[in-house]
Order: C-alpha cells, then structure tokens, then sequence
C-alpha cells in the first residue's frame, strides 16, 4: 500500500482534532505589547480622555477561534486596554460553541457578552430579530465617544452586509476573505510535469480556468502522486459527510462557479427552490455542480469524506493536495508559516474555474464566482457596558490597525489597507492573496440574506452526504433537497 | 416527630436544589414541547400547538431511526461491556504478577473525559492519516474509513465506549465478587459442581443486584451518549451514528427548534423509562420465578 503516516501526520493533526485554531499571528504577543509605529496615527490623548468614565471597566466577548479573533484577543486587545484602561476578555472557540453561547445570550438578555462574533451569513438573521445594537444610531447618540480616524466610510463593501435595509451598521467587520483557488507553483512550475502534463491533455499545465481543465489537473496529479509513491492528491475536497461544511462548500464555493446563486432558493418566487416552483436548486446548473464536485472525490485525499474547512486547509498545509478551494484566513499561514505549513512559498492564488459566462455575470453584479467570508464584532441589545465596548469596536476599525493585523492573519475589511507597506512587503510570499482580493473581491459575495439560513443548511445537509456516500445521484439528492426546503420553509411560515 | 421534622429540615436544601435544577427544567421542556416555538420561524414567539409536534415526531424518519440506532448501540455496547468485565474481575480476582499494575492500567480510561475520548479516537481512526486505517489495511486488507462506512463508525464507537467504560464494569462487579461469601462456592465445589453449574446456580444470583446495577448505570450513559459520538463521527457518515442525543443538538442548537426540540427531549425519556422498566421487569421477574421454584 503507498500511503503510509508521515511527518506530515503532525501537521495534519493540527486541523484534524478539531475547529479550535491557534494564533498564526507572525508577531507574537510579546513583541506587540505597546502599539508598533504603524499606529502612531492613534490620538492617545483622545482615547484616554474618552474612556476615563469607564476605565478599570472589563468588556467580555465570544468569537470563533480564527487567527483573526486571536489576534485581537492576544494582540489588539492588550493595545486597547494600555490606551484606554478597559480590559477585553475575549474567549474564541468553536464556531459552533461561540453561535450557541451568544444565541443564548441575546435571546435571554443576560448581558453576559458585551460584543459577539457575527458571521456574514448570520447577520441577518440576528438583525431581523433584533438581537443587535444598532451601531449607527449609537455612534451618531454618542458624539463624546466618536473616534478621530473611525468612519464607515474606510470599510470596503463588506460592511453591507451588516446593514438593515435602511443603511443602518449593526457591526464592525473585523474580518474578511474570499475562499480562493489555491495551487501549488512548485508542482505547476516543474517543467518536466509540465511536459507530460501537455503531451497527456493536448494543452500547457496553468491554473484552471474551466472546470474540465480542473478535474484534468486533478486526475493528472493524482495518478503522479500513485506513480512516484507520493502522499499526493490532485485535489481536496470539503466533503465531510456528518457536517454542514459540505453543504456550505457545494453551495458557496462550486455552485456559483456553474451559475447556481443563492442556494437555488428564489425570494422573489416564494421562495420557491424546486425548479417546478420558480426555484433552481434541482436545476441543471445545480446537478452539474454536483456530479463534478463529487467527481473530484475520485482525485481526492482519503480524508477528504471528514473534512471540514480546517481539515482542507491541513491537508493542503501538509502538502497532499496540488489545488484546492481553501479559506482566505487560511490562505497566508499556508503560503507564509512554515511552523503550520510545509508547502510555504510554494502556493499561488487564482479566481476559481468558471463555466461559460459565469465571469461575465459576476461582473455585472447579476452573479458572483464564490464566497466572500468573514464576520464582524457587534454589541447585543442587551449588553451592559455598551459605550466602552462602542470604543473597542471603533478601535479594531481604526486603518492604523489594520495593517499588522491584516499581514499576520490574511484579513482585510479596509481598502486602505491593500496599499499599506506591511501588506504590500509580504503580498509575493503570500502568493499574491492581498493583490487578488484587492482586484477581484467585489466578484464574490456572501451568503444570501436569508434568515432561515441555518434551517436550510441543517435540512439540505443530508442530501448533500448521500450524494457524497453514493446513496443517492446528484440529480436525486437534490430533487429530494429541494422538494425539503420548501416544505422546511412552509413549516417556517416562509412559503405561502 | 421532632426527629422527622429535623430530618426533613436537614433534607430541605438538597431537596431545593434538586427542584430547582431537575424538577424546575423539567416542566419548562415539558412545557416547551406543545409549543411551536423555533427562532428561524416567522413567528419567533412560542405558541401553543397541542399535540402537533407529537403527530411531527411519529413521522420524524431521522428521529425513530436515530432511537433505533441508539437502542441497538446501548444493547451491544453494554452487553458487551458486562461480559467483557465480568471476564476481567474473574481475573482480578486472582492472584498472578502485575495484578496491581493491571488494575491500575486497565482503570486510566475512566479517568479521560469523554470528549476527550472522542478526539484521541479520532486521530487514531481518520482516514488517510490515522494509524489505525493505515495499518489494518496493510496487514490484514481491511478498509477502514469512518467518513464513508456507517457500519465501521457504528462498530468504532461500540468499540471505543467498550475502551471508555468496560473498567468501570470490571471494579462493580470485582467489588460485588469480593463481597460474596465463600461458603456456598466450597460447598458446591465439595458436591462435585462443575464450574459452569457453580457460575449460573451460585455465582449469578447472588451477583444480580450488584448486576443489575451497573446495567442500568451503562444502560443510563449508553442512551444519552454525545461527546463520544460528536468528536469521533459527527453522527455520520450521513446520519448512521447521528444517536438521539446527537439529533437532539442538532434540533436545538442548529436548527433552534425548541419546541420540537422539547417534545423530542421527552420522547428520549420515555425511550429511557421503557428500556428500563423491561430490564428490571425481566430481572425481577426471573427472581419470582426462582423464588417459586422455576
């Protein structure tokens, strides 16, 4: 047998255990103890005068354990409290854990968080029902406690969507990717693959453009990787089959790539999401999809069936995959940590292979090519020291911090920040991440701005893994999916 | 009189306690269970419903097969755990080399929490990267992948709850065969009876309440497993391992579903008391019978 447990196992381990992720912060807390020179920007004077009712105050909050979320925790949060005097506590866990805690929280108003974490895809719903501070309003209530340098206006388009329908911001976005096309430049650029690679599919071996060309690259490594006794694939694949991460890779990522937004559902049609009803998500796009998404399966490490995004990212960290669909926050720790990667300066980006007209359709704004991921801090309506935590928020939006905290954790949710000299000195070794985002981000987008979000996922799901199990076709897992989601959204009161 | 109420004055806090955080809970899911009452709804106010998420429950596919998958599981991961640990007190009880070392070896597992449990099997099982895949397959041709075989999760957790809790087994019943009197074992071996006679006339009736015991005790924890199940399987692959415990999460924690999830929550119990009330019926009704003569 040719596969056997290597040094890479260590590394591996790492996403496989389980979500919660370590600081990637290529500063460690210890050296940012005091603000670095890049945030001299920052009118100290102002911050301790404005925070002097509150100061010897602690704020606590609860975030996913991203980079991003421990970098404030460990690093920002330390800054703040030197400029202010209040204290953040901010505990970063699970995704699953960090959305049940504050469910609770603000559902009960037990004001036990004064910020939560509020992913894009989430917004709407805890807007819809309330659950926020309306941050606009309080910024505007508040003129004493408005920050010199803080303005929505610095956020890039992301802000949107934490918007109601009037325009007004109920969070802060703290961080923001794009889940991108990773390939390896070693594995593309050796020529003598190239070679055999050309003579094999009759055209030269580049990052795919078409979802033919992918799959070709796929199977081509794939056999090279069996060939040489390698620990190779030709791609991963999020597919794990007892986890909604499947769902969301099918439907955010792969889906919109064939022409299928919105999960298929038509908000204008009822929500209808058969085909029958005005919807698409049994459509011939979405069938398409899904026949060459489970087809990578075939080219896909054997981890592939319990893999969740951490899992993809480890695998491609690991060296045992030449291309992948990975997240943005995880995109420079491959490219640039070599204590979590082994493939460190060996990885490109590139905008995922699209069907006919699907870029075309992005540009237009009728359509997008993938997902915009990221999440914002905001204040429950029943927090208590809401004004303190209006500084904190305002203080993670300051451009002077920006910088740092983009180049050691991938995000950026300013557009000031593409140009910064941090970003700029280590855009190459991240493979030119910062570079495609700045140029192509306003082609992806986030989840639909549906409040029955995490109902769908949860009814969707199971179709999703018989697919992937081969219990069932594309065609009828979706069938099946769809004729689900609107009786789910009918029980809802959704569908009429 | 003055000694009752003095003891029921004594009582009084534990009682207080045990209201508030059992009886307490208790009612408001009872009462939550014939409410529409889910926080992705339209409505997100709880509204009575009478019995319609009892008539959603009888047609709930993924609810009656996760009992069943949970029944199975309890079934063969206790069974399995009684005999194994009967074996293995049997043994302690003995006197060879290592005895101490054995006993305290054979108990570390108790010592690791559950979740903890799940997560170290989990690395040993991963496909493609545990050890334990990779070396059945190359020694004895065995595939081995949780992330597409639901019998080979099922069997994992059987296994890994076999690792995690057969010690505790082993310790009741090495106590209860400590505490038994020798006198009846001497006396039969003296007539001529051969172990087997020994084991079920003598040794089994005078063990069945310390017995008994821990099979409710394991019964109790097999049908409310989670942590295990969520760390190593994530109820998959699909839904072959999603336990009603597990499918409870996901109705209240995913879905926010709380008044389904209520009406579940108290379908588990009856699940619980049913499985019970047989096994002690079962137990006692055997001892009728040996008391009559049967």
């Amino acid at each position: 047998m040719r596969r056997r447990p290597s040094a890479a196992l260590a590394l591996a381990i790492a996403g496989v255990v389980g979500s919660t992720a370590t600081a990637s912060a290529r500063m460690s807390a210890d050296t940012m103890s005091a603000p670095p020179d890049e945030m001299s920007g920052i009118d100290a004077e102002w911050w301790a005068a404005a925070a002097e009712p509150y100061a010897g105050t602690t704020i606590t909050g609860v975030s996913e354990s991203t980079p991003p979320s421990v970098y404030a925790a460990e690093t920002l949060a330390a800054q703040f409290e030197e400029l202010t005097g209040i204290a953040v506590e901010l505990e970063a866990t699970s995704w699953d854990e960090m959305r049940n805690k504050a469910l609770n929280d603000m559902e009960n108003n037990t004001g036990v968080y004064d910020f939560i974490y509020v992913e894009q895809d989430i917004a709407y719903a805890d807007i819809a029902a309330e659950r926020l501070t309306n941050l606009s309003e309080m910024y505007a209530d508040n003129t004493d406690l408005q920050a010199p340098g803080f303005s929505w206006d610095e956020f890039n388009t992301f802000l949107d969507n934490f918007a109601d329908a009037d325009g007004n911001y109920f969070g802060v976005p703290m961080e923001a990717f794009i889940k991108i096309y990773l390939y390896r430049t070693d594995l593309f650029g050796d020529a003598d693959l190239q070679a055999a690679f050309e003579e094999q599919y009759g055209y030269p071996l580049a990052p795919a453009t078409t979802h033919d060309q992918y799959r070709d690259i796929a199977e081509f490594f794939t056999a090279h990787g069996t060939d040489n006794d390698l620990e190779l694939w030709g791609t991963t694949v999020q597919a794990t089959t007892s986890h909604a991460a499947s769902f969301y890779e099918f439907f955010e990522s792969v889906a919109p790539t064939f022409g299928l937004y919105d999960w298929g559902i038509n908000a204008e049609e009822n929500f209808a999401a058969t085909v029958d009803n005005g919807g698409a998500m049994n459509g011939p796009e979405a069938v398409a999809a899904l026949e060459y998404w489970v087809s990578l399966l075939d080219f896909a490490p054997p981890e592939s069936t319990s893999s969740t995004w951490d899992e993809v990212a480890s695998t491609f960290a690991a060296g045992r995959a030449a291309q992948g669909l990975v997240y943005g926050e995880n995109a420079t720790w491959i490219a640039a940590d070599g204590s979590r990667s082994s493939v460190v300066g060996n990885v490109g980006v590139a905008v995922p292979p699209l069907a006919d007209g699907v870029l075309e359709a992005a540009e237009s704004g009728e359509g997008y090519v993938g997902y915009y991921d990221g999440g914002a801090f905001a204040i429950p309506a029943g927090a208590d020291d809401k004004e303190a935590t209006l500084l904190w928020l305002q203080f993670l939006g300051l451009p002077d911090v920006q910088p740092e905290w983009a180049a050691a954790t991938g995000r950026v949710t300013e557009n000031a920040t593409y140009d910064a000299p941090a970003i700029t000195a280590i855009d190459e070794e991240v493979g030119g991440y910062f570079t495609l985002m700045q140029e192509q981000a306003q082609l992806f987008r986030g989840a639909p701005p549906f409040a029955f979000h995490s109902q769908v996922v949860s009814t969707v799901s199971p179709f999703i893994w018989s697919a992937i199990l081969g219990d069932s076709t594309p065609q009828e897992a979706l069938d099946a999916a769809a004729e689900a989601t609107e009786e789910e959204l009918t029980n809802l009161g959704y569908r009429t | 009189m003055r000694k009752r109420s003095t003891g029921w004055l004594l009582l009084a806090p534990s009682l207080v306690l045990m209201v508030l955080a059992g009886l307490v809970p208790f009612v408001y899911v009872a009462w939550t269970a014939f409410h529409r009452w889910n926080l992705n709804a339209v409505t997100r106010d709880a509204v009575f419903n009478g019995l319609d998420n009892v008539r959603r429950l009888v047609h709930d596919e993924r609810v009656l097969d996760a009992t069943r998958t949970t029944v199975l599981f309890a079934v063969y991961a206790v069974g399995s755990q009684l005999v194994i640990g009967y074996g293995l007190a049997r043994l302690l009880m003995r006197r060879f080399p290592g005895r101490q070392l054995f006993r305290t070896v054979h108990t570390i597992p108790l010592l690791v929490a559950p979740i903890a449990v799940g997560a170290t099997w989990r690395i040993l099982l991963v496909p493609g990267l545990g050890p334990l895949p990779h070396y059945l397959e190359q020694w004895f041709g065995w595939h081995v992948d949780l992330g597409t075989s639901g019998t080979v999760a099922f069997w994992s957790l059987v296994l890994v709850d076999l690792w995690h809790w057969t010690p505790f087994v082993t310790l009741s019943l090495l106590a209860g065969l400590s505490a038994l009197p020798v006198e009846p074992f001497e006396a039969a071996r003296v007539d001529g009876a051969p172990a087997w006679r020994i084991l079920w006339h003598i040794t089994l009736p005078m063990l069945k309440p310390v017995l008994i015991a821990t099979a409710f005790i394991r019964l109790m924890d097999a049908l409310r497993l989670v942590d295990e199940a969520a760390m190593l399987t994530k109820g998959g692959p699909g839904d072959s391992t999603r336990f009603l415990g597990l499918q409870l999460v996901r109705i209240v924690f995913e879905n926010n579903d709380y008044g389904y999830g209520g009406t579940v929550s108290l379908f588990a119990l009856y699940v619980t008391l049913v499985i019970s009330w047989a096994l002690y019926t079962v137990t006692t009704g055997i001892k009728r019978q040996r008391a009559h003569g049967g």
